[in-house]
């Protein structure tokens, strides 16, 4: 328990450093465009909401501290300020596009990790068969950008053979809500953007495992798996049931990472996700939008790395012990 | 002390190519443009022909051109962003493994605090406030890059060097009485390297995709062409819906390529570090000949074939003939 | 404690009335016979004999000592008899025949396991020949319970066994090595070293197999644990009759423990002797050194000289005899010809030496010509602890 204390902290230390770059970069920017922004808005929100997009951007003056302390007051009680193009409160443009995206970016990751995995062990366990030669095949993909593997599988999958419906999150025959007919539109929608994120990614997990394997291969307790006599299936798990632990403790870094790229495939997708939101605030320069976007993402993956933690706790019982010591 | 020594295999030496192509390109490309890569003087929205050879875009200008003089400003930040990161990661790790205690202890902290901060999210926050000027300034770019970018290494290195703090020669140098400073500069910081160097490679990758990427969303300035800018017009005038493939598939196989060249060298100095990872190396021809299988399984050592009665043992000019 | 050397009659008592029944197939007397056998790391232009033209029998329930130093193929030699010897190794040469029997001491047919498939390997895996090695820590999987790993190969080599049997097998097995059998319970990262080699000794005895091979089992214990599992060892032979390869570069720890001791040297073996000859009477210069280098557990005092220099490279090996270059004995004919693993006058035992060739020079060194006191007694385990 108390590795999961200190990654709490930890994360816990992690949005408070988010939260404070949130406050202080608008402040350390030339320029005032607060005014101007404030004017666009006049009539479509209340006095409160002006006052937290002022906060934000340091227009009141109050002193640096006496508003880091209100605008982290305003933060606890869900108020992200107000959207500037959208003229609606950043919070609830949120609350309808983030399930879009843990939804999507969630599901690639799981099945990117347990396939990639998967096809990881058992490459490292066939070294030198002619599986080797997947490596520099899945390197390539590992290394083209997210959004440009999206874009060409939409061209050849979506638009040329028709294989998928493309662009948007659901057909617009359908009625959202939890019946039958939505739900199996979101799936048949969601099914490109998926393969795509998942095959952008996977090849990490895969040379990743795939190494481990193999180190994990060189160790005694594998040698006398097979000294034991049991079956090659057998044998491989002893292995694999270890080479996974070191995937899963840097899941957290890969989190970041695959979030950060499977934002652009909603963009490519027009998938109504946070990432297509955060396109259209950047172009709009849409800055309460932006913050808040990147506060919400910084916060899904703390909790995601924390999920990361307990599944590891779970699977390695060298770290239960210390714990209990 | 190791020196780093790649080994030579068809990966390496493939991913070794690449690089040095697209090197050359970095330096020679701009020379080789036939045209001003923003100048509007061509019928728009044709294919390749032999005037152009990716075609030319809605406005009229040559997309090779813009390839070839884009490597330059994609590759320039990439390397910059990836050096400053490599650096910083440096600096922090090995000072966080070096000195340990509470010196460890935050520096440490403030590394995982970046790395779990989701990076391209916080470079689009920091990029968005930043003025346009600034925008179409490689430097700038390249700094936020690194900024975001160096957590990583500095964790790796930081394992690393309290490995090597406990070695044999740094005691030796500490009892000598060796200062602190040059303990870290003449024995930690060579034994690092290939570390270091895995460091580097990993860091440019990220940084090309950054850099890419923030470009594609239009954050850094559309007039400098890079293969993201390339990738953002294509994008905004709908070439990949329209079918213009020789707009955008280009640049995204020059950045895969990049991209699979670094990964390339990479395992080569993963088998470096790691001797386990290195492949047994005998052709296929010699296995053969030998009677062992192309590929040894644990628990079940091969026997050459001259090892087992009845088999008769080919000769090398059988072997030859085969 | 039993007397160790009481019992060593009573099972050569056993042994003799074994082999005089009639009415059932007589297996060999040996567990394992290995007939010119050689081992190379890598092969072509790269290759390094590690192993080289090594013959040897193991009787049925006796004890076979190999000693060395670390380099001297002692682990090559026994990794690739069970083909367990990883990659670059590869077996160049000779056979190793495992006669095995079934649970009632029938003979079945021998097993050549360098020839043997990966199928007919697995299934003498284990419920013939079981190993231990060095570090228990990296031999037992860090993720699974103790329990689990007695209960998969149970599982395995056992299929009528239903959980519970299992269990209780398992349960049998620690209470017979000195453990709690909660221990089952626990990962091995939260047991003590010697807990964990007697978890080793437990796991390798659970098919009561005929062979057990030891690698270094002892080495990376403390002294008094060490001495623990020795008498442990002893006493489990004992009751259960299964041969056992003990590997150590301790030949001390030897002369208690085996029947016979070979000694290797660059790949090769330089002496072999039943322990109680090798140990009072070295023939071979190598051996004497080995001797020197230990302190003895028992008995006078020698003074510690151990052995000057270091084991050749075995991509380089000199010409003539390989050990030449350390050797305090040298003479002209050792820098010339290589020296063949020949059966002594005296009989049961052999050695690879000039010194020792009939009708060679008289001068064969005092200390290399002793007569061996063939009444000692075997020490016994308690006086080897006092």
């Amino acid at each position: 328990m108390r590795m999961i204390a200190r990654r709490l902290g930890l994360y816990a230390l992690t949005a408070w450093v988010a939260i404070t770059v949130n406050f202080i970069l608008p402040r350390l920017m030339p320029g005032n465009p607060i005014q101007t922004l404030i004017g666009k808005l006049q009539g479509q929100v209340t006095p409160n909401e002006i006052n937290a997009i002022k906060l934000s951007f340091g227009d009141v003056k109050g002193g640096f501290i006496s508003d880091y302390v209100t605008y982290i007051g305003q933060l606890f009680h869900g108020n992200l300020g107000v959207s500037i193009t959208l003229g609606a409160p950043v919070s609830s443009i949120l609350r309808e596009t983030v399930p879009w995206t843990v939804g999507l970016i969630g599901i690639s990751t799981i099945i990117s990790f347990c396939v990639g995995t998967f096809a990881g062990a058992m490459l490292g366990w066939m070294r030198g068969s002619r599986l080797d030669t997947l490596i520099p095949t899945a390197t390539f993909f590992q290394a083209i950008p997210y959004f440009f593997l999206g874009t060409v599988m939409l061209l050849i999958f979506g638009s040329h053979l028709g294989w998928f419906p493309v662009l948007g999150a659901y057909s617009s025959n359908v009625t959202p809500g939890w019946n039958w007919a939505f739900v199996a539109s979101v799936v048949r929608y969601g099914e490109l953007p998926v393969i795509s994120i998942v095959l952008s990614s996977i090849a990490g997990w895969m040379l990743g495992m795939r190494n481990m394997m193999i180190t994990m291969i060189g160790e005694d307790f594998v040698l006398m798996a097979v000294a034991k006599g049991l079956p090659r299936r057998k044998v491989i798990v002893h292995a694999a049931r270890n080479a996974v632990l070191p995937s899963i403790a840097n899941l957290s870094l890969a989190i970041g990472l695959v979030v950060s790229g499977a934002l652009l495939v909603e963009l490519v997708f027009n998938y109504p996700g946070v990432g297509d939101l955060l396109l259209q605030a950047v172009l709009n320069e849409d800055y309460p939008l932006i913050q808040g976007i990147f506060l919400v993402i910084t916060l899904t993956v703390l909790c995601a790395n924390l999920i990361a933690d307990v599944v590891y706790l779970a699977l390695d019982p060298r770290t239960r012990t210390e714990a209990a010591v | 002390m190791r020196t780093l020594r790649l080994p030579r295999s068809p990966k390496v030496l493939l991913g070794l190519g690449i690089l040095t192509f697209f090197i050359i390109m970095t330096v020679i490309g701009p020379w080789l443009a036939p045209y001003n890569p923003s100048a509007t003087d061509f019928l728009p929205n044709t294919g390749p022909s032999a005037h152009h050879w990716l075609g030319t875009t809605s406005l009229g200008q040559d997309i090779f051109s813009q390839l070839l003089v884009g490597a330059r400003a994609t590759m320039v930040v990439a390397l910059l962003a990836g050096l400053v990161a490599t650096a910083l990661s440096m600096t922090i790790g090995v000072a966080a493994g070096y000195l340990g205690g509470y010196t460890d202890d935050g520096l440490s902290l403030l590394s995982n605090v970046f790395l779990a901060i989701p990076g391209l999210p916080l470079l689009i926050v920091i990029d968005s406030y930043l003025p346009v000027n600034s925008r179409s300034n490689a430097f700038v770019i390249g700094l936020v890059i690194s900024l975001t970018g160096w957590a990583w290494g500095a964790r790796v290195l930081r394992a690393q060097t309290m490995s090597l703090r406990n070695r044999d020669f740094v005691e030796a140098a500490r009892i000598i009485g060796e200062k602190r400073w040059r303990i870290m500069l003449s024995e930690i910081a060579p034994n690092l390297l290939p570390v270091l160097a895995s460091s580097l490679l990993f860091t440019v990758l990220y940084a090309i995709g950054a850099y890419v990427t923030l470009a594609y969303i239009g954050l850094t300035s559309t007039s400098v062409w890079n293969w993201g800018t390339i990738l953002y017009w294509a994008q905004s005038n709908n070439a990949p819906l329209s079918n213009e493939w020789y707009w955008f598939v280009p640049p995204g196989i020059c950045i895969a390529l990049v991209g699979t060249g670094l990964a390339l060298v990479n395992f080569g100095i993963d088998e470096f570090i790691n001797p386990r990872l290195r492949a047994a190396g005998l052709t296929s021809k010699q296995r053969r000949s030998l009677g062992l299988p192309r590929r040894v399984r644990l628990g079940f050592t091969p026997v050459l074939r001259s090892a087992r009665p009845g088999v008769v043992a080919p000769t090398n000019a059988q072997a030859a003939s085969q | 404690m039993t007397d160790p050397l009481h019992v060593r009659d009573e099972r050569e008592a056993r042994d003799s009335a074994a082999t005089n029944t009639v009415d059932r197939p007589t297996s060999s007397e040996f567990v394992l016979e290995v007939r010119d056998f050689s081992v190379d790391y890598g092969v072509g232009s790269s290759m390094v004999r590690a192993v080289s033209d090594v013959s040897l029998n193991l009787r049925r329930s006796s004890v076979l000592g190999v000693a060395g130093e670390s380099g001297s193929g002692k682990s090559t030699l026994v990794y690739a008899m069970t083909r367990l010897l990883r990659a670059p190794g590869v077996i160049s040469a000779g056979n190793v025949m495992l006669n095995v029997t079934d649970d009632h001491g029938n003979a079945l047919a021998p097993v050549d396991l360098v020839r043997a498939n990966e199928k007919e390997l697995r299934a003498v895996r284990w419920s013939h020949v079981s190993i231990v090695l060095q570090s228990a820590l990296s031999a037992l999987n860090p993720v699974l319970r103790i329990g689990k790993e007695f209960d998969e190969v149970l599982k395995t080599h056992r299929p009528e066994m239903n959980k519970t049997q299992r269990r209780e097998r398992a349960e049998t097995l620690l209470t017979m090595v000195g453990l709690d059998a909660t221990r089952l319970d626990r990962y091995p990262h939260e047991l003590s070293g010697g807990q964990r080699q007697r978890i080793m000794i437990a796991l390798a005895l659970a098919l009561d197999p005929e062979l057990v091979i030891m690698d270094e089992p002892t080495t990376a214990l403390d002294v008094v644990t060490q001495r623990e599992i020795i008498n442990q060892l002893y006493e489990l032979r004992t009751r259960f009759g299964f041969a056992m390869i003990f590997i150590t570069h301790d030949l001390s720890l030897l002369v208690e423990l085996a029947d016979e001791i070979v000694v290797m040297y660059a790949g090769q073996i330089v002496e072999r002797a039943s322990a109680l000859e090798l140990y009072e009477a070295p023939r071979h210069p190598y051996t004497l050194g080995l001797l020197n280098s230990f302190p003895p557990l028992h008995g006078a005092r020698r003074e510690l000289t151990g052995i000057p220099g270091s084991p050749p490279d075995l991509a380089d090996l000199p010409a003539g005899c390989n050990f030449a270059s350390r050797c305090p004995y040298v003479m002209e004919r050792c820098h010339q010809e290589e020296p063949r693993l020949t059966a002594l006058e005296e009989g049961g035992r052999s050695v690879s030496c000039w010194l020792q060739v009939s009708g060679a020079s008289a001068s064969v060194p005092v200390e290399l010509a002793r007569t061996p006191r063939v009444k000692r007694a075997h020490p016994t385990s308690e006086e080897a602890v006092s």
